[in-house]
This record gives C-alpha cells, structure tokens and sequence, in this order.
C-alpha cells in the first residue's frame, strides 16, 4: 500500500468516523443526562435523513434539507418523550424497551411513506467536486463532514463546559436531586436535552444520505456502529464518542480494505478489548 | 386433524417460544435483558446448515452446531458477565449485530446474502406432520428443564444476583461465574431453536441473526409476562398468530406489533401470563 492510499484509506476512515461522531455525540449525551440508551436513534437518523432527502429534491437547499431532518427528528424525539418516556422514568428496562417499540414503529413508517429503495442524497453545487490532495484527487463532500462534525464537537464541548446551559446540564448530570432542590427544572432540562439528541440524529441522518444510502434496516446499521462507539468511548462522555469514532472509523476503512469478508467483525474486536481492560469504557466517569 | 396451515404455524410458535424461553431465562431470573440472542440461534443454524451442505452425517452436524453454539455463547458469556442491566443489553446488541454483519459478509462460509441451500431435515421427522410433533417434543422436554432451573439451587442464586449482587458476594457466591454459567444454558437453548429454525425452512440466511429477530424475542417475552415459565410460549403463539393472520386485513403489522409493544410496556409490564397470575391471585384473596 502506497503512501496515497494509505492517505485516502485514512480520509476515508475520518470522513465515516466524523458521521459516527454526529450520530453517536447525541446518543451519550441523552444517556449521560438520562440514562436512558435510546435504541430508536437509529429511526431518528434514518427518518430525519428520509425527509432531507425529500426536501433537497422538493427546495434544492442542502442547508433545507438539514433543517428539515433536523427538526423532523427533533418532533420524534419530542413525541417520544413527552408522551412516552416520561411515564417511565428512572426505570431502566421499561425505558429502553419503549425505545425499542418507538424504533419498530418509525422504522415502518419510514417504509410506508419512503419505499424500500434505498436513496441517497445528490450532492449540492459547491460540494460536488474534489479536492486535489498530493497524488489523489477527493471528494469536497467528504471533507466538509469531517469538518462539520469537528465544528459541531467543539461547539457541543464549549456548551457544555463554558455555559450556562451546560452548567444546567453537568447538574443534572452530577446529582439530579440537588439541581432540583436548587430550583433547575429538570424534567425540562431531559426533555431538551432528548429533542436536541433526536436533532442531532437527524442531522447525521442527512449528512449521511451523501455519504452512504438510506434503506430498511440502515437505521439498526448504523445504531451498531453508535453503540461500539459509545461503548469504546465510556457511555456519556463526548470526548470519548470523539475518540471512539475517530477509531472506529479507521478500523472500518482499513479492514474493509485488508480483510473484507470480516469488516463488520473488525469493528466488534476494539469493542471486546476495551471491554476486558475497562468496562466502563476509555472516558466514564461513572463506575462500572 | 388440523390443517396443515395451522400445523406449521404451531411449529414456528414452538420454535419462537423456545428462543424467547432461553431469552427469559436470563431476563426472568437474573434480571438480563439480551437484545441479541439471535445471534446464538444462528450459531447453531448455521452450524447445522454448513454441516448439511458439506453432506456429512446427522451426528457430525449437530456436533458443528453444538459447537459453535458453545463457541459463540462463551463470547457472549465472557464479553457481558462483568456487566449487569443497560450495559448488558448493549452489548448483546452488538454481539448480534456482529455475528449478523459475519453472516452476512464471511460468504466463503455462510453463503452471504444468498445464504445456504440444501439443508435436509433428518429423514425420521421429514414430513411436515413428524416435525411438528419432533419440535413440539423438544418444547416439551425444554420447557421442563427450564423449569427445573428456575427452581433449583442455581436458579435461587441468579435470583440473589439480580436482587443484590453485593450481598450475594459477601455470601461467597460468585456472581461473575453465576452469570456466566447462566448465559451458556441460555445460549444452549438458543442454539436449540436455530437448528430447529433451519431444519424448519431447510434454508439458510443471514435474516437469521437480524435484529429484528432479536428484539422479537424480547417482545414475545415482555408480551408473554416476563420470568414466567408459559409467558413466552404464549407471547410466541401472540406474535406468530398476529404475523399470519392480522397481515392479512392490517399491512403495517410491524406498527401494530411496535404500538402493542409500547402499550404493553407502559401498562401491563407484567406481560398476559403475570397479569392474569396476579388477578388470580388477588380473585382468590378476595374469595376466602
């Protein structure tokens, strides 16, 4: 393998690892507030990425299409909880497993309205080309999501950890019965914390129908991938989903090009060591 | 004499309920939800399916069916027996999303999304009829030993385990090794159900190890009543009898069988076996 393709096979990893990153940034954060494991994110990403595709076709504003999926998923995530969730707080099985229902029934909607075809979304103007990089020449589009995903991380970091906002959060996140004796409405802070996990869910959803192709089953696809990030990176850490992703994403790139027949099983074998040495995953806070 | 319609439905509820048992095996009494457990059942079709095809004897193949039900089990087993509740969940997810991606990519062995031809009953239950009372039998005999273990000394520590692993730990139990054992059996009559699952459609395919199938399970037990002994038969003969006869007046039986689960989960956790138990119960209080 040659330098080059080393390179490429390296930007392929960053740009895959840099959708995990959107994907899997709001799965730990809802879990680091909530504790709830949201198994529907991946219905989240795929119906949010459904409808940014519609609405790229219908506007031909990618920056639509990203607001669209956004807030369509965010509407879900708010249905979810209001409706749903709430009822069953702090009960970890029933809070999961309600996911797991919400994630069935979004996943056939998806295939009622959007067919079984699997779509993708058509680069925009500006996107479309590609960049010269030493000897290889590749694709603007890629590049812009590992940019975007590093945006969207520093952003989220500097929320988290500099604001008011992120304040409300980390005491939530610390000790809920205080925040709330402390006068923090905290079933309002879960509630927003849930819609802005779903938003995000549907943001990766769009920015992946350029990357990938959305179908039937890409939700339960891609949630594997969330989950051995978060699970590598230590459930509700950011810095970890960051850095799980970065990994993940090479250890995708590279074994689908050295040892193809075992490409998904690459990406579990990061997962069992960690696991072995650190249950609690490489960034937990929290005990095992 | 029942049509041979009703037949096979009975012999796939039997099938369904005896992955769903080994699934409430662990949730009932140890209190660990697996959402992979198809994984396992597809060890051992799969293990009996690639032996039929490479024409070696009945014995021969279910030893490779044993053994790499065994195989896989112990992976699970070893990966998730430091673990208790969400985590545990997670990474059975991601075990079954990994033993699905093998199926589906290591297509040397498996066949990939083609799958296997050529699988053949054992000729003294080839007739639709001989196999349903061989897969009823098997239900049987297992169901019974699920019920031994759910009483027996070993049972009573996984109990303690979900209760209170701290004090079953200074009682010189080992939990680690109690939940190890108990995702073994557990795996084994898992496996059980994937060999009478290929034997059943004497075809091989990844949908096997889906999630979907999975995350059946888990409905079929939570529908059923969970850590009971009939729940997941009952569950099974739910789910199937719906898959087969409200599919054909209702086409989305997937946000049927989503919404049932939900309503399910929110209002009777105890599934349709626990709340008629407690009725019973109370009924016969009220009586005397």
């Amino acid at each position: 393998m040659s330098l080059d393709e080393l390179a490429l096979q390296a930007l392929n990893g960053l740009s895959f690892g840099a959708l995990l990153f959107l994907l899997a940034s709001g799965f730990t954060l809802v879990f680091g507030l909530m504790k709830i494991v949201n198994l529907a994110h991946g219905a989240f990403y795929l119906v949010g990425g459904y409808v940014g595709i519609a609405t790229f076709t219908a506007t031909r504003s990618f920056l639509a299409a990203i607001l669209a999926g956004a807030a369509t998923a965010a509407v879900f995530g708010l249905a979810s909880e209001r409706l749903l969730l709430r009822r069953v707080r702090g009960q970890e099985l029933p809070e999961v497993l309600l996911t797991v229902g919400i994630a069935l029934v979004i996943a056939d909607g998806c295939l009622a309205v959007f067919g079984g075809n699997p779509r993708s979304l058509p680069i925009p103007g500006l996107l479309a080309g590609s960049v010269q990089l030493g000897g290889f020449a590749y694709p603007s589009y890629r590049l812009f999501v590992i940019v975007l995903a590093a945006v969207v991380g520093v952003v989220l970091y500097v929320v988290q950890h500099r604001t008011r906002v992120g304040a409300l959060i980390r005491a939530g996140v610390d000790d809920r019965e205080i925040a709330e004796a402390m006068g923090i409405n905290v079933p309002r802070v879960f509630t927003a914390m849930f819609v802005f996990g779903g938003a995000l869910a549907g943001l990766a959803g769009v920015v992946a129908a350029g990357l990938l192709t959305l179908r039937p089953g890409a939700d339960t696809d891609i949630l594997l991938f969330a989950l051995v990030v978060v699970v590598i990176g230590g459930l509700g850490s950011l810095q970890g989903a960051a850095v799980g992703s970065v990994l993940i994403g090479l250890v995708d790139a590279f074994s689908k090009v050295w040892v193809p027949e075992l490409s998904y099983f690459a990406v579990f074998a990061p997962m069992a060591i960690v696991l072995m040495f650190r249950p609690a995953g490489l960034f937990s806070r929290s005990r095992a | 004499m029942l049509p041979r319609f009703v037949v096979y439905l009975l012999t796939l509820t039997f099938i369904a309920a005896l992955l769903a048992g080994s699934v409430n095996l662990l949730a009932g009494l140890a209190g660990l939800v697996s959402i992979g457990h198809a994984g396992i059942a597809a060890a051992g079709a799969y293990g009996v399916a690639w032996a039929a095809v490479h024409d070696v004897g009945l014995p021969a193949q279910l030893g490779v069916a044993a053994a790499l039900t065994l195989a896989v089990s112990v992976v699970y087993a070893l990966t998730t027996m430091r673990t208790t509740g969400i985590v545990f969940l997670m990474i059975t997810l991601a075990l079954g999303m990994t033993v699905f991606g093998l199926a589906l990519k290591l297509s040397s062995v498996t066949g990939g999304q083609n799958g296997l031809t050529g699988i053949r009953r054992p000729e003294a239950v080839d007739e639709w009829w001989q196999f349903y009372f061989f897969t009823a039998a098997l239900y049987g005999v297992c169901l019974l030993v699920l019920g031994v273990v759910a009483r027996s000394p070993f049972g009573l520590t996984l109990r303690g385990v979900r209760e209170s692993p701290s004090r079953m730990t200074s009682l010189g139990y080992s939990v680690t090794a109690a939940k190890f054992v108990a995702v073994v059996i557990s795996g084994v009559f898992a496996g059980s159900a994937g060999v009478l699952l290929a034997w059943n459609s004497e075809f091989m395919s990844p949908s096997v190890a889906s999630f979907s199938r999975s995350a059946l399970a888990v409905v079929v037990v939570i529908l059923g009543g969970i850590g009971t002994l009939l729940g997941p038969l009952v569950g099974a003969g739910i789910v199937v009898a719906g898959e087969y006869w409200l599919s054909s007046y209702v086409e989305r039986w997937q946000t049927v069988l989503g919404a049932v689960f939900i309503l399910v989960v929110l209002f009777a956790p105890r599934g349709v076996v626990g709340t008629i138990a407690a009725w019973t119960r109370r009924s016969r209080k009220e009586g005397s």
